[in-house]
Parts: C-alpha cells; sequence; structure tokens
C-alpha cells in the first residue's frame, strides 16, 4: 500500500467528476428533488400532526364533559386514540402510510388500528413516495453509478491503467484511490444535504433539539455515510471487472434494477411464503375459541365463573350476590376482560412474531442486497418502522385494559348490585383518568432491531474491499 | 424486393444472436411467470377465506341465538356480526391493485355503521410498502426496461463499431435500414408481450370477454408508448451510453419521481380528515342521547320508520326499541362527514385520472385497476354494498326488538342475503386516448429527428 499513491489518484478522481458538467447538472436535478421531497415531508407530517391533535382535543374535550354516566355506558363510549407521527418522519415515511392511524379503544374488544393513509388512496401509493430517504437510498446510488461507471474501466480503454501500472502502481492501489475518490465526492456534495434537510426539518417541525432526535441525526448520518462508501466500492468493483465503460454502466443499471426493485418485492413475497400469518377471521375465531374454552361470563353453568362466585361468597362470608358489599356484575366484567386481554395479548404476539419472521427475510437478504439494509436501519432510526407500530399498537391495548379496568372498579365499588342500570356516578370519576401518551422506541431498541441490516452494511463495507483485493490479483482484469 | 428480404433476415439474424435478447426474454419470462402464480396464490387465499365466512356466519349466529335463549330479541340483536365479502373479479389475479391494502370482508353488528366501515384487514405492512409482484406490476414496471434493453442501441452500436459508415452510404439504405431495425425490435417486443399475455389467460383463466380485452388493448398501447420513447432517444443520434442514461433516467421519472410527487399532491391538497371526523360525530351522535330525553330520538328514528310509532317508549326506563334508535341517530348525525368523506375519495380518484393521462405508467396501472375492480372507487363500491346490507339486516330484525319477541321465537338466519357488490365494467377510453395521443406525438418527433440527424440532404 502505497498512501501517497492512492492520495493523488482520489484527489484526481475528484477533480475529474467535479470538473464534468453532467455531474453538476445530475447533481442540481437532485438537489432539486431533494428539496421537493424535504418540504413536501415536512409539511405534510404538520398538516397531518395537526390534524391527529384537534382530533385528539376534541375528544380528550368529549371526554372531559361527559355528564354524570353509568361506569359501564362509559366503558362502551369508550376512547379515540390517534396516532401521530414521529419527528424525523418527514425523512423516512417507512411505514407510515400503511398503518392505521386511529384506534377505538373500548371494554370487551380489541379493535384494529383504521384508517390508514393507504387505505384511503388510489394505486398511485405503490409506486413508492418520495421522500428524502427514497433518494438517498435510490436516486443517490444511481447518482453514484453515472459518475463513476468508467472510473475504471475508461482507464482500461484509453489504455492509461497500463501506463500506471508499468509504473509500478500497484493495481489495488488505484482501485482504492478510485474508490476514495468516489465517496469522498458522494460524502461532499450529499451529507451536508442531509445535514441541511435534518436542520430544517428538525428546525421547522420540533423545535427544540432533544438529544434522543440528536443521536437518531447523527447515527442516519453515519449509516448514510457508509451506505454511499459501499455503493462507491461497488461502482469501482464492477468498472474495474468491466471491459468497457459501456459495459460497466450496463452490469450497473441492471444491478440497481435488481436491488432495489426486484430484490426487495421478492425478499418480502418468500417472506410471506415462508411464514404464513393467519386472516383476520381466522385469527378472531382463534381468539373467540379460546375465550370460550377459558371462561364464558355470559353462560351461568360455566365452571370458571362459577367457582368465581364461590369463592368471592366465601371471601365475603355471604351466601348471595345480592348481599355482597361490592358489584358482583362489575367483578364478573373484569374477570371476562382479563381472560379476554390476556387470550388476545398471546394471540397478538404470535402474529407479531410471524411479521417479524417475515421482515427477517429481508434483513437477511440485505447481505446480497445494500438497499435493504439500509432501508431497515433508515426507517428504524426515523420512528417510522414495524417495532414503532407495534409498540403503539401494544400501549394502546395496555391502555384500554387500564382505563377499563379502572371502570370497573368504580363500577364494583360505586354502584349497588339492585338496580344496577339506573345509577349513575359522578363525572369526577373521569375526569381524573389519565390520558393516552405514547412512549416512541428508545435509540437502543431500534438499533438492537436493525443489528441485523447494520451487520450486514458492515459486512459489505468488508466485503467489498476484500472484493477489491481479490479483483487487483486478477491478470484478466487488468487489460 | 430481395434486398430487402436479405437484409431483413440479416438484421434479424444480427438481433437475435445478441446474448442480451435472450436474456431479458428470459428474464422477463420468468417475473412474469413468477407473477402469474403470486397473484394466483394472493387471491386464492383470499377467496378461500371468503368460502369460510359461511360456516363462520352459521356457527356464530347459532352461538349467539344459543345464548339468548329466553330473552327478548332486542338484548340478544346486540350480539350478532353479520359478514359480507367482496370477492376478487377473474382479474384482480392480474393486477391486485389496493386489494391486500383494503379489507375483503367486514362484519357488522346492527349497531351504528360508520364506526364498523374502516376496521382494517390485518396484515405486515411491511409488505404492503414493498408491493405485490403481479402481473401488472411485470407489464408496468420491467417490460419498459425489456424495451430499452432492445432499442437503447439500435444504431448507435453500429457507428460505435464502424459498421454504420458501411451502411450509410445512401439515404434511402438509411432510411431501409433503420426502419428494418426498428420493425425487428418492435416485433420481437409485441412476439414477447403477447406470449406473455397469452400464458397470463391461460395460467390466470382470465375469461375471453370484453375486459380481457380491455387489459389487452391498454398492454399493447402502453409499450407501443415505451417504444416511441426508445426510438425518441435513439433519434437524437447520440453514443450508447446516452441513450442508455437518458432512458433510464425517463424510466425512473415516470415510474418513481412523478407518481411519488403527484400523490403527495393529491393527498395533501385533498386531506381526509373526515375519516376520522365520522368516527369522532357517529360515537358523540350516539352516546349523547342516552343522556336526553327519549322522545327527540325517536322522532328522528320515526321520521325514517313511521311503523314503529305505535311501540310505547318508556321514558323513565331502559327499552330496545329506544336502544336501537339511538344507535340509528349516531348514523343520522355522521352522515354529513360520511358524505364529505366519500366525496373527497372521489376527488382524490379524479385528480389521479388527471394524473394518469398526463403520465401513462400510472395511467395503464389506473387501467388495470379499474378493469380488475382492484382499485378505491372498486372498495367503495363494496362499502356502500356493506352499508346496504346493514339497513337490511336492520329492517329485518327491527318488528322482532319492537314487539320484544322472545329469541327463540324468530328465524335469525332468514334475514336478507348479502348482495355482493358485483362486477362493474369501467369505460377506459380516455386512458387508451391518451396512449395513442402519446405514441403518436413521440412517433411524430422521432420521424422529424431521424430525418435531421440521419438523413443528410446531399448537395
Amino acid at each position: 500500500m502505497q498512501p501517497g499513491l492512492i492520495r493523488i489518484i482520489a484527489k484526481q478522481e475528484i477533480k475529474t467528476i467535479l470538473r464534468e458538467r453532467v455531474s453538476w447538472i445530475l447533481y442540481l436535478i437532485l438537489v432539486g428533488i431533494s428539496v421537493v421531497a424535504v418540504y413536501t415531508g415536512w409539511s405534510y407530517v404538520k398538516q397531518f400532526n395537526k390534524q391527529q391533535v384537534a382530533a385528539k382535543n376534541e375528544v380528550t374535550k368529549h371526554w372531559m364533559n361527559q355528564p354524570e354516566r353509568h361506569p359501564h355506558r362509559v366503558a362502551h363510549y369508550g376512547y379515540l386514540v390517534f396516532r401521530e407521527k414521529s419527528p424525523l418522519s418527514f425523512f423516512d415515511y417507512g411505514l407510515d402510510s400503511y398503518v392505521g392511524n386511529s384506534v377505538f379503544l373500548e371494554a370487551h374488544r380489541q379493535n384494529t388500528v383504521n384508517m390508514s393513509e393507504a387505505g384511503f388512496s388510489n394505486g398511485m401509493l405503490r409506486f413508492g413516495e418520495l421522500s428524502m430517504a427514497m433518494v438517498l437510498q435510490m436516486l443517490v446510488p444511481l447518482f453514484i453509478i453515472f459518475i463513476g461507471f468508467h472510473t475504471v474501466a475508461g482507464l482500461k480503454q484509453s489504455g492509461v491503467l497500463k501506463i500506471l501500472l508499468c509504473q509500478r502502481a500497484s493495481y489495488f492501489d488505484i482501485l482504492i484511490g478510485k474508490t476514495v475518490g468516489l465517496t469522498l465526492v458522494a460524502w461532499l456534495l450529499f451529507l451536508p444535504l442531509i445535514l441541511l434537510s435534518l436542520l430544517f426539518g428538525i428546525g421547522a417541525s420540533v423545535g427544540e433539539l432533544t438529544s434522543d432526535i440528536f443521536l437518531r441525526s447523527l447515527l442516519v448520518l453515519l449509516t448514510y455515510a457508509a451506505y454511499l462508501f459501499v455503493i462507491s466500492v461497488f461502482v469501482t468493483g464492477i468498472s474495474a471487472i468491466s471491459k468497457s465503460a459501456g459495459n460497466a454502466l450496463i452490469s450497473l443499471v441492471l444491478f440497481w434494477i435488481l436491488f432495489c426493485v426486484v430484490i426487495p418485492k421478492s425478499a418480502q413475497t418468500l417472506g410471506n411464503r415462508l411464514f404464513t400469518a393467519p386472516d383476520k377471521i381466522a385469527f378472531e375465531s382463534a381468539i373467540e375459541d379460546a375465550i370460550s374454552k377459558e371462561g364464558d361470563s355470559h353462560n351461568p353453568d360455566d365452571p370458571h365463573f362459577a367457582q368465581l362466585k364461590a369463592s368471592t361468597l366465601r371471601k365475603y362470608g355471604v351466601d348471595s350476590i345480592s348481599q355482597l358489599p361490592v358489584n358482583y356484575g362489575a367483578l364478573v366484567m373484569q374477570e371476562g376482560e382479563n381472560i379476554s386481554s390476556g387470550i388476545f395479548s398471546t394471540h397478538f404476539d404470535q402474529l407479531i412474531n410471524t411479521y417479524k419472521s417475515q421482515n427477517r427475510v429481508s434483513s437477511l437478504l440485505s447481505l446480497i442486497d445494500p438497499y435493504l439494509g439500509i432501508r431497515n436501519i433508515s426507517m428504524n432510526l426515523s420512528g417510522t418502522d414495524f417495532e414503532t407500530f407495534t409498540e403503539f399498537q401494544k400501549q394502546t391495548e395496555k391502555y384500554r385494559f387500564d382505563k377499563t379496568k379502572k371502570i370497573n372498579e368504580i363500577h364494583l365499588t360505586q354502584i349497588r348490585f339492585k338496580n344496577d342500570r339506573d345509577q349513575k356516578v359522578s363525572s369526577k370519576n373521569w375526569q381524573e383518568q389519565a390520558d393516552f401518551r405514547f412512549q416512541p422506541v428508545s435509540v437502543q431498541t431500534n438499533l438492537l432491531n436493525s443489528l441485523l441490516s447494520l451487520g450486514a452494511l458492515l459486512f459489505w463495507i468488508v466485503a467489498g474491499v476484500g472484493a477489491l483485493k481479490y479483483i487487483s490479483s486478477k491478470q484478466e482484469y487488468q487489460l | 424486393m430481395k434486398n430487402i428480404r436479405k437484409m431483413l433476415y440479416l438484421e434479424a439474424k444480427n438481433f437475435l444472436t445478441g446474448p442480451t435478447v435472450w436474456m431479458g426474454v428470459a428474464a422477463i419470462l420468468l417475473f412474469g411467470l413468477y407473477g402469474f402464480y403470486y397473484g394466483t396464490q394472493l387471491i386464492n387465499h383470499q377467496e378461500m377465506t371468503i368460502n369460510s365466512i359461511a360456516d363462520v356466519q352459521k356457527k356464530h349466529l347459532d352461538e349467539v341465538v344459543e345464548h339468548g335463549h329466553g330473552k327478548p330479541a332486542g338484548s340478544t340483536a346486540y350480539y350478532p356480526f353479520f359478514y359480507t365479502s367482496n370477492p376478487a373479479s377473474p382479474w384482480a389475479r392480474f393486477a391486485i391493485g389496493q386489494r391486500d391494502v383494503n379489507p375483503f370482508t367486514l362484519k357488522v353488528k346492527m349497531l351504528a355503521i360508520e364506526g364498523q366501515l374502516y376496521d382494517s384487514e390485518l396484515t405486515n405492512p411491511l409488505t404492503l410498502l414493498v408491493g405485490n409482484l403481479d402481473a401488472a406490476f411485470v407489464f408496468v414496471f420491467l417490460f419498459p426496461l425489456l424495451i430499452i434493453a432492445f432499442t437503447y442501441n439500435i444504431i448507435s452500436d453500429e457507428q460505435e463499431s464502424g459498421v454504420w459508415k458501411m451502411v450509410s452510404v445512401s439515404n434511402s439504405s438509411i432510411a431501409k435500414s433503420i426502419l428494418l431495425k426498428i420493425s425487428i425490435r418492435l416485433f420481437a417486443v409485441l412476439v414477447t408481450a403477447l406470449s406473455i399475455f397469452t400464458i397470463g389467460i391461460i395460467t390466470l383463466h382470465l375469461p375471453l370477454s370484453y375486459p380481457t380485452f380491455q387489459l389487452g388493448v391498454g398492454l399493447l398501447l402502453y409499450l407501443l408508448f415505451w417504444f416511441g420513447i426508445s426510438i425518441l432517444v435513439v433519434s437524437l443520434n447520440k453514443s450508447s451510453s446516452f441513450n442508455a442514461t437518458a432512458l433510464i433516467g425517463i424510466w425512473i421519472f415516470l415510474c418513481i419521481l412523478y407518481p411519488g410527487i403527484a400523490n403527495i399532491g393529491i393527498n395533501s391538497k385533498v386531506p381526509v380528515p373526515e375519516a376520522v371526523q365520522t368516527a369522532i360525530d357517529q360515537r358523540e351522535g350516539y352516546h349523547a342521547k342516552w343522556d336526553l330525553p327519549k322522545a327527540p330520538t325517536m322522532e328522528k328514528f320515526y321520521a325514517f320508520y313511521p311503523q314503529y310509532k305505535k311501540y310505547p317508549i318508556p321514558e323513565d326506563r331502559y327499552s330496545s326499541g329506544w336502544y336501537y334508535a339511538m344507535q340509528f341517530a349516531g348514523d343520522l348525525e355522521s352522515a354529513n362527514s360520511s358524505e364529505i368523506l366519500f366525496a373527497k375519495l372521489q376527488e382524490r380518484q379524479s385528480l389521479s385520472q388527471v394524473t394518469g393521462i398526463l403520465n401513462p405508467v400510472i395511467g395503464i396501472q389506473q387501467l388495470f385497476n379499474k378493469v380488475a375492480n382492484t382499485d378505491l372507487a372498486g372498495h367503495v363500491r363494496y362499502l356502500n354494498s356493506v352499508k346496504h346490507h346493514h339497513r337490511n339486516v336492520r329492517e329485518y330484525f327491527y318488528p322482532f326488538i319492537f314487539e320484544e319477541t322472545l329469541t327463540e321465537d324468530l328465524n335469525w338466519h332468514s334475514y336478507p342475503a348479502y348482495k355482493q357488490a358485483g362486477y362493474f365494467q369501467e369505460n377506459v377510453s380516455s386512458n387508451v386516448t391518451s396512449f395513442m395521443i402519446w405514441t403518436l406525438l413521440l412517433v411524430g418527433c422521432s420521424v422529424i429527428l431521424f430525418k435531421r440527424n440521419f438523413i443528410h440532404i446531399q448537395a
């Protein structure tokens, strides 16, 4: 290794690329697209969150202003929770458009999170959404391909490579120099752009830079830097094994289509084939069956509830439920809630695990497709990933359960068993209950979830340099 | 004449012996077959679920009725779900469209409908994001790439290798040669497309009827449009690298950038806060009634169902008639935001129709989804059929609820059967016309450019 030579070649490469008008035209087009992407992303997220907060406030107001009501009425009145987008979602939409935006929480029932953007969209959404992340993941690699496809192949065609090799330059040094040059150009042009877009988006929407957002932004910057390096290595490598610059361009474009379009789609359909997830009807009837096996609160002869009755009577030392100091109806309802919530959670966890197994296929395939790797990491860091949405579902279910439990407690202690239906309790009871607050997934958890993809990116860096070493040792690639 | 036949033979031989041609055809064929397999699998799975509904419904209803033994119908009527389904059209296997996003079965109770229409199906969101690799995707996304691969270096390749100089000895031979080259490529593209489409018709069991014809014509014109783009770029008389770069650039713009921008544009131009508003309104509209005097609620109900006026509704205690009247009132009060929501969805649909006319890539996707009834409009038709069923079910049970019939004394299974939305024959003439206009424009420009760039005026 001759660091001096590498530096010279890298410098030369940077100069050549930056001297060309085409590079700058392509760059300006990408900057234009990025501006559009960041601005529309930011304004869309802002508008969306505003809409969600308005709806949330309306629901809270209605909740607080409830008149005196019977607790079980309130349990069925329920609560609506609205999902807001994460601070960095303007940068990477991730799954946001495909997951539900509001969920109705009521007693006895676990409702799905409904009203996704995709459900109200025509098919156009399926072409992909323009975001800064999409620009960086798909278009910037294409830019690197266009400025770099002739980097080594061009030297071969013009015969310069032979001259360099005769002057005792090692082929490996040349390849490394070319890679470094290409990477530096990519970093020079795009890292500031990422930084600016993050600063603008965060500054204009969140207003303050929390340590969490700072850390996430920093990691976004670092991982994209690594991704651009991987792409540069790849472009240099393909250029080095191609007979002519034209061949290099065609192969690189084919790889791009393979990496960005074909493999991601195939990976996901493969995952779905390997791990079959139940549809809604099957999922719900499995839960129903499990619940009626465990205990049926509607059936007076059900052994589970007969036992509950016996033990409650024993506990209070009375002979009939009408003599109990507490409302037995509420006790039965809470027991039913305990059973159904427990069973639902088990089934839901199974479902999520199936989905995770499906998604793991595409994480694994990031070992052969760097695009998949950066896509997963970027979603994770932006808080628009699978984990964040699952967490939202779990937290709303927990909130639903706790709220219903509190209402049942009020029912238990403040409503007499006799003439149960005709009684009401003070609205203060509802006003004291805590509002739903989503606790986002921590960066650590996010990183842990993208461990496989991070590993794949690291693998690409090491394997890429290894591949350059291999290419440089082969006589046939020097001609 | 003999000369032309010989040239044609040589040119065809030259084209067909290149490795890229067969690799490209093999790849597209492979993807096509996978697309057919994938579409069939996905829709078959949905059909299986739909077919299981009848049993699920019967079992569910029997259980509810058994539990309700001895209780009045109004109390039992709270529990049962009534299932509906949106079976796929035969063409959905070709273009899955939004069928994976939108629920294809919905179950509704006799309670207020608006809160029940938007329940989502359980799906892995990442699968939805990545999208389907169905036949439509292969034709919309991948086929243009094959066309680009076939055509980008028609002339530039021979110019770069020096062969062109021998061809271009006279203007008539240039024109003839260019025409020959183009026709052979066009022929190859059309034969490949037609073969894959025919395999599709056979494997997907597409009926040989008008909708299949619509798909075929749309596809043919769409491919001609892309061929026109390729020819236009070639007619600029630039290098192979330039042609490839320019064509890929156009592909990315039309297939990725333009739809991405247009989609965000439409969604922010027509936001749908009404979706959430409908849910809120319905919930408030119904629940507030519990705390209000019963007579006004009943009046709202009687305006639509005067025949139930004769049943007394006591003001001081709960009654089933009042309960279902409250639910009905909830729907009445959210009707406004629901109507706005549907109108806005219609507006989104028409806006994307316009964008589809400007960009044939979006246009063909819309055409496929329209013909397959797998677009948003198809889903809205389904939702309306669910609303209709909900009304039929309610109206069937109302007399028993008001009469306070005992659960066991009425037939719970003989409510009016669910009537499917059915296949809706779409008009795709606007898309087809736009393809033709685009293609004619492109070919016209190419002819002019070919004349200017290749045919030299001899002094």
